[in-house]
């Protein structure tokens, strides 16, 4: 199971069946937090993309969502709560604080980036992000998983991460 | 705390707040100030505490709750603590201010955390933030602001930031500039002034400053007004940059030039028009040759400059009657077949007259240049993702 690759068909139903039942753990940090619960709430609702928002605990997550401005102060709590995911997991970096420490870029005590203490799948730019944004990255993050292979993911190797609005057509072309 | 006389109605003023703390602290009391609409007074550090005490217990003053404390860099003196009080029977608030002993090397103060429990943290913040270390404190350690092993006190003006050292502050200045008298320096900043090190900010400076550099007949006519002399010239600039902004009696003289160079751009339109024509209708004769001889074959792999060209020629038939104007309809299909082309011709003698004619004629052509060049890019979107499609799915199946 962990050395051969599943058949095309389970595969495709097994991710397809993983990709729409992802148990969404909110990390709010800060004013991004209010966009993820505006995704979440009616308007948006990003439950018919098959994400269920405020999992128990971070044991029953497969999806942890940083939103906010992560201090150094915090970022051992958020290594250990990403520890205490199962596996598979996957993370979504939403708004600039958390991607790269966006207007704290000089603070004594912001952590200038959430890919310094945990792997990222997907980076959603913005300050704060729109909940369009959101769901871009939510529907970004289920490609990626449709298109995993478990045992990849075993023996630990990841895709790249995404991150939203840097691949547009013109970067197509220009790689083409 | 005992019974307290202190009420609304009777609340002392500050004169008489000072008057009373004088009497019971002797030089305790330093000097007092209004500041911000706040009642400062400076107090000696060796009264500290007991001003604070005064300040709880005293029956006319009843300051029973503590408000704030938070740290100053008072820069070469060192630092000062403040410290804010509120009656919540009077309705009054009083700042306490003290400059620490020790300066700036091992700033010391006595802790008020004995006679209001609520100062326990709030030195405790501000031993984190400025390292002033309350004697008499229960416990200024672990920090509980910043991570237990921060090193220095990051609210000291001579706190460096790491980020900054590697990346200058990309603002136009920092909050306060002075000169050398010590003067602020206050600069209006312009759109664009910021020094970045990315292209990015260049390249927006440069747009910037070109959006703001003020255009030159609006700088001009402040000159022609003064003297008459200076009129012709700031004519000649203002025809010369074709703002169009030229007003007054030479008007119709301007003119004819602007006529004949309207007229010749509109030539040299056309001809790149009809040579583009030529070109595409070469690459489909090209293409339908192709597939003539090929059958029923499909190209295998052509070259993505071909395939390019002929779905930019094939593709449009579809839709290019609907996008394209209604004048320029007839033309806008240039796929129909070899009628097409003498109408094709027609056209291009068309455009060579309306060149030198009527402006309904030049409309049409250049309506009908805007239509091709809009399906032109669409087929080049078209190809190039379809391309990228392909691409894709070689990759996939190399996986």
């Amino acid at each position: 199971m962990d050395q051969v690759e599943l058949p095309k068909p389970v595969k495709y139903v097994f991710n397809w069946g993983r990709k729409y039942s992802l148990w969404c753990y909110n990390f709010g940090l800060a004013c991004c937090a209010i966009e993820f619960i505006a995704a979440s709430a009616s308007r948006h609702d990003f439950i018919r993309h098959g994400v269920i928002p405020f999992a128990h605990g971070p044991r029953q997550a497969d999806l942890l969502v940083i939103s906010g401005t992560l201090t150094d102060k915090m970022a051992p709590a958020v290594k250990r709560l990403y520890e205490e995911m199962p596996e598979p997991k996957y993370t979504i970096s939403f708004g600039s604080c958390a991607n790269c420490g966006g207007p704290y870029w000089d603070s004594y005590s912001v952590t200038k980036g959430v890919d310094q203490i945990i792997p990222i799948d997907v980076y959603i730019p913005g300050c704060p992000p729109r909940p369009e944004a959101l769901l871009d990255g939510i529907i970004a993050l289920q490609e990626r998983i449709q298109q995993e292979s478990l045992p990849d993911r075993i023996a630990g190797r990841r895709l790249d991460p995404v991150t939203l609005g840097a691949d547009t057509p013109l970067r197509l072309e220009a790689g083409a | 705390m005992s019974e307290v006389l202190a009420h609304r109605s009777r609340a002392l003023t500050p004169a008489e707040t000072e008057e009373l703390l004088r009497d019971r602290l002797g030089d305790g009391v330093l000097r007092s100030v209004v500041e911000y609409g706040m009642f400062t007074l400076w107090i000696d550090p060796s009264a500290w505490v007991e001003a604070a005490t005064r300040c709880r217990d005293e029956r006319l003053l009843g300051y029973d709750m503590f408000d704030s404390l938070f740290g100053v860099d008072a820069r070469e003196a060192g630092f000062d603590v403040v410290a804010v009080l509120y009656s919540t029977s009077t309705g009054n608030r009083i700042v306490l201010r003290v400059r620490c002993e020790g300066g700036r090397d091992a700033p010391t103060l006595p802790s008020l955390s004995e006679v209001y429990r609520g100062a326990n943290w709030m030195e405790r913040e501000t031993f984190d933030m400025f390292g002033v270390d309350f004697t008499g404190h229960p416990g200024l350690e672990p920090r509980i602001l910043t991570v237990e092993n921060f090193e220095g006190f990051p609210l000291r003006k001579d706190f460096h930031l790491a980020a900054r050292v590697a990346k200058p502050w990309p603002g136009v200045a920092e909050p306060v500039e002075l000169d050398e008298e010590g003067n602020v320096i206050e600069r209006e900043v312009g759109l664009g002034d910021a020094p970045g090190p990315y292209e990015l900010d260049k390249a927006m400076a440069a747009q910037a400053q070109q959006v703001n550099a003020p255009p030159a007949p609006a700088v001009q006519p402040e000159a022609g007004a003064d003297d008459d002399d200076a009129d012709p010239s700031a004519e000649v600039t203002a025809s010369a940059t074709a703002t169009g902004a030229t007003a007054g009696s030479d008007a119709p003289a301007a003119q004819a030039p602007v006529d004949e160079d309207r007229a010749a751009r509109a030539k040299a339109k056309a001809d790149e028009r009809r040579r583009k024509q030529a070109e595409a209708r070469a690459a489909k004769a090209k293409a339908r040759a192709e597939r003539a001889a090929g059958g029923e074959a499909p190209d295998a792999a052509p070259p993505s400059d071909t395939a390019a060209d002929t779905t930019a020629a094939d593709e449009p038939t579809t839709s290019a009657p609907a996008e394209a104007a209604p004048g320029a309809s007839p033309d806008a299909g240039p796929d129909a077949g070899a009628t097409e082309e003498a109408s094709d011709d027609a056209a291009g003698t068309d455009a060579s007259s309306a060149a030198t004619s009527t402006p309904e004629d030049d409309r049409a052509a250049r309506a009908k240049a805007k239509a091709e060049e809009r399906r032109r890019k669409q087929a080049e979107l078209r190809a190039a993702r379809a391309k990228a499609r392909a691409d894709r799915e070689d990759g996939e199946d190399d996986a």
